[in-house]
């Protein structure tokens, strides 16, 4: 009677499940993996910036260079950009990681010191990337990894700008701001009944954006002064911070507390402010909003001596999972996506800078103002790239769980500048401490 | 005099306050459609438009064909229906014992169940992916569906056993009289009064495996495996908002549970006093 009631039920349900997933598992092996020739060698790839966007543009590439490549099938994962860092730990904590992978710079220490990386320095050597690729971004991927190993080969570069709405400007007669002084007067000067001078991120990822702007004040050269003081506690960045966010609801959106990306570049594409901090990656979205007259990037304000400062590494590259069996196989793909071609198609597509010499040559990267903007701060002599600590295996976790809350208790009133800067000062030195213990330093 | 006084007394506490909460619900809803047929250019537009001028469906084109909606949502179907179908199985039976049977540790029993509420799910997660991974599931929606069974059984479970508790016991007793056995009774009897609980425990399974996001993610590995959740994420990267696909994949994530709200609505308020009141 069992059998007759629940039993056959619960099988056949099950059945008809595995038939159904069965069946999709065919479909998706047709357009992937499944219908090639045993010779054909299966790699998978995982995004970490996937969206309709990002996509085509890696299915694009993908397809040519499987065309150049018939013994190579490349799966693409794409996978969404705030949770690929957790998808990625998970990955790696079971063994069960792709076999290449777009990886920022920032994770690169913290991979490699998990073991989950090749070190693709004998690759690189031989290739003809050597000496392509730019030598200032593989050096850095090199200083900041423990054991001074090339784990991942950048293929496109960002830079943090301010954009501005040039159409204003000009109504205004006010003139793009070179100096901090300039861009606080700017910022009240273009606030007015219908519209905000600028927006403050204060959500997710407000704390990076911040760090980026505190060292373009100050001018600090390195993160840690000789007696191991994590910089941003110092006294220059509680003077800039209390010019800062005094801009808050009186010359910007009193929303800007919770501002996330999304949020705050809507609000500049909409009209509602004049100005806001981001990158060149945002391009994209103002040029959809704007027609090119009404928009442009200007660099982050100089310091008071008139240098520019950028942050180091502030790269994507592709690497290499120690877990691959076909390391060869996965190095070629790694070569053609940061091959001139390759490096100038995605680029162009997404409008950020290319790594790789060659495609600066390019006639589109001389026709982007965006991009010039970009290597007008990169080839300028005196300008200072800092170095933030990646190699502090916490490092990300402090600017997500202490800076970025902090910013929003500082907006909200419920913390002043000085307990904010010390909170984030201290942990920062804490995690250097124990960093340096470990290491033998 | 009397009658007017009494009209707008109705007005003022009846259908103004739930015009108001009307308003305030569907708002967001509206302005998801609004926005799903705009083309992309008049979505940041000002003044706002709250009529699109020029409807378009491109957004839901680009949604279903460019981004994967097409086999993102076949992909939660095949794991909400399975999770749903397991659930109400095992949940009638367990439910059952616990409202018809006494026995040593039920007491326990109970709190245990209750207790792996409290377990946060990105806990489980490495462990999860290891469990599956050794048995060769990863990226196979088996290993959604056992998970998310796993995680919907003890509260449904709990709603079951409280709904069964409501059904006179007696009219077990008297189909035994009558020559049913023990599960001629459930099948025939039992079952039928239960439906509005069973429909209730199926919303309830089939809206958490729809929504869910965090497991989806991490226990797949193929592209052509994620479900719904996940492809809605990809609409808001770092660089890139979508506003146009994202607001068209919501609709197209909100029509099934929609519909099914509309069919089981009556079950579900009967369902859920059912097992309240038990």
């Amino acid at each position: 009677m069992f059998k007759k009631y629940f039993l056959t039920p619960i099988l056949m349900i099950m059945v008809l499940g595995l038939v159904a997933c069965g069946n999709d598992g065919d479909e998706s092996s047709g357009s992937g993996t499944g219908k090639v020739s045993e010779d054909v060698v299966e790699l998978t790839f995982w995004d970490e910036n996937a969206g309709p966007q990002r996509t085509p543009i890696w299915e694009e590439l993908i397809e040519r260079f499987e065309a150049e490549n018939p013994d190579i099938s490349i799966e693409y994962v794409g996978l969404p950009n705030s949770s690929s860092k957790s998808k990625l730990d998970t990955a790696i904590a079971a063994n069960n990681t792709p076999d290449i992978g777009s990886v920022q710079t920032s994770w690169l220490p913290e991979f490699s010191a998990r073991d989950a990386l090749l070190p693709l320095d004998d690759y690189f050597a031989d290739s003809e990337l050597s000496g392509l690729i730019n030598e200032g971004a593989i050096e850095f991927n090199k200083e900041i990894v423990a054991d001074s190993k090339l784990y991942g080969i950048p293929y496109t570069q960002n830079l943090d700008v301010i954009w501005i709405r040039s159409d204003w400007f000009e109504e205004a007669s006010l003139d793009a701001p070179e100096t901090w002084d300039d861009f606080f007067h700017a910022v009240e000067a273009m606030t007015d009944s219908e519209r905000y001078g600028y927006t403050i991120r204060g959500g997710a990822g407000g704390s990076i954006q911040l760090q980026r702007l505190m060292f373009a004040y100050t001018g600090f050269e390195q993160y840690f002064d000789e007696d191991g003081n994590a910089v941003v506690g110092d006294p220059a960045n509680v003077e800039f911070l209390e010019r800062y966010f005094d801009l808050y609801k009186a010359y910007t959106p009193e929303s800007d507390i919770t501002n996330d990306y999304k949020e705050m570049i809507a609000g500049f594409d909409t009209g509602v402010v004049a100005m806001v901090h981001h990158n060149i990656g945002s391009f994209g979205e103002h040029n959809k909003a704007f027609e090119p007259h009404q928009f442009e990037a200007i660099p982050l304000p100089k310091t008071e001596d008139g240098r520019y400062v950028a942050e180091g590494g502030n790269t994507i590259n592709v690497a290499i999972f120690n877990s691959t069996e076909h390391p060869d196989e996965a190095w070629r793909f790694v070569e053609f996506i940061n091959s001139a071609e390759s490096q100038s198609y995605w680029n162009e597509q997404v409008g950020q800078i290319p790594t790789n010499s060659e495609v600066l040559e390019m006639e589109w990267i001389q026709d982007a103002p965006h991009i010039e903007t970009a290597f007008e701060v990169y080839d300028d002599p005196n300008t200072i790239l800092y170095q933030p600590p990646f190699y502090l295996p916490d490092y990300r976790s402090i600017l997500d769980n202490i800076v970025d809350p902090g910013i929003q208790a500082v907006m909200s009133g419920e913390k002043t500048i000085e307990e904010f800067l010390t909170e984030w000062a201290t942990a920062m030195e804490e995690s250097e401490a124990k960093y340096k213990e470990v290491f033998n330093e | 005099m009397l009658n007017v006084k009494k009209r707008s007394n109705k007005i003022l506490f009846f259908y103004l306050p739930l015009t108001l909460m009307l308003t305030w619900t569907i708002f967001p809803i509206y302005w998801t459609i609004n926005t799903a047929l705009k083309s992309e250019g008049d979505i940041m537009k000002r003044p706002l438009e709250y009529f699109p001028s020029a409807p378009t469906i491109e957004n839901f084109v680009m949604a279903w064909n460019n981004v994967g909606f097409a086999t993102f949502f076949k992909n939660s179907l095949v794991v909400g229906i399975s999770t749903v179908l397991v659930v109400i199985v095992l949940s009638i039976l367990s439910g059952y014992a616990l409202s018809r049977y006494q026995f040593k540790g039920k007491r326990s029993f109970l709190l245990m169940l209750l207790s792996t509420q409290f377990i946060p799910r990105a806990m489980l997660i490495i462990p999860l992916f290891i469990i599956f991974k050794n048995l060769g599931l990863i990226s196979h929606p088996l290993s959604l569906i056992i998970t998310y069974t796993a995680v919907e059984i003890p509260f449904t479970t709990i709603l079951m056993s409280g709904f069964i508790s409501n059904i006179p016991k007696e009219l077990e007793e008297a189909a035994a009289v009558d020559g049913c056995t023990k599960l001629q009774a459930i099948r025939y009897v039992l079952l039928p009064l239960a439906l509005p609980g069973i429909v209730a425990t199926g919303v309830f399974t089939f809206i958490y495996t729809w929504n869910e996001f965090l497991l989806a993610l991490m226990l797949t590995n193929e592209q052509t495996r994620f479900t719904l959740p996940v492809g809605l994420s990809f609409m808001m990267g770092e660089f890139n908002v979508n506003y146009g696909a994202l607001a068209a994949g919501s609709v197209i994530a909100l029509v099934p549970a929609v519909i099914l709200f509309a069919y089981a609505q009556k079950h579900l308020v009967s369902g859920m006093g059912g097992a309240v009141k038990g």
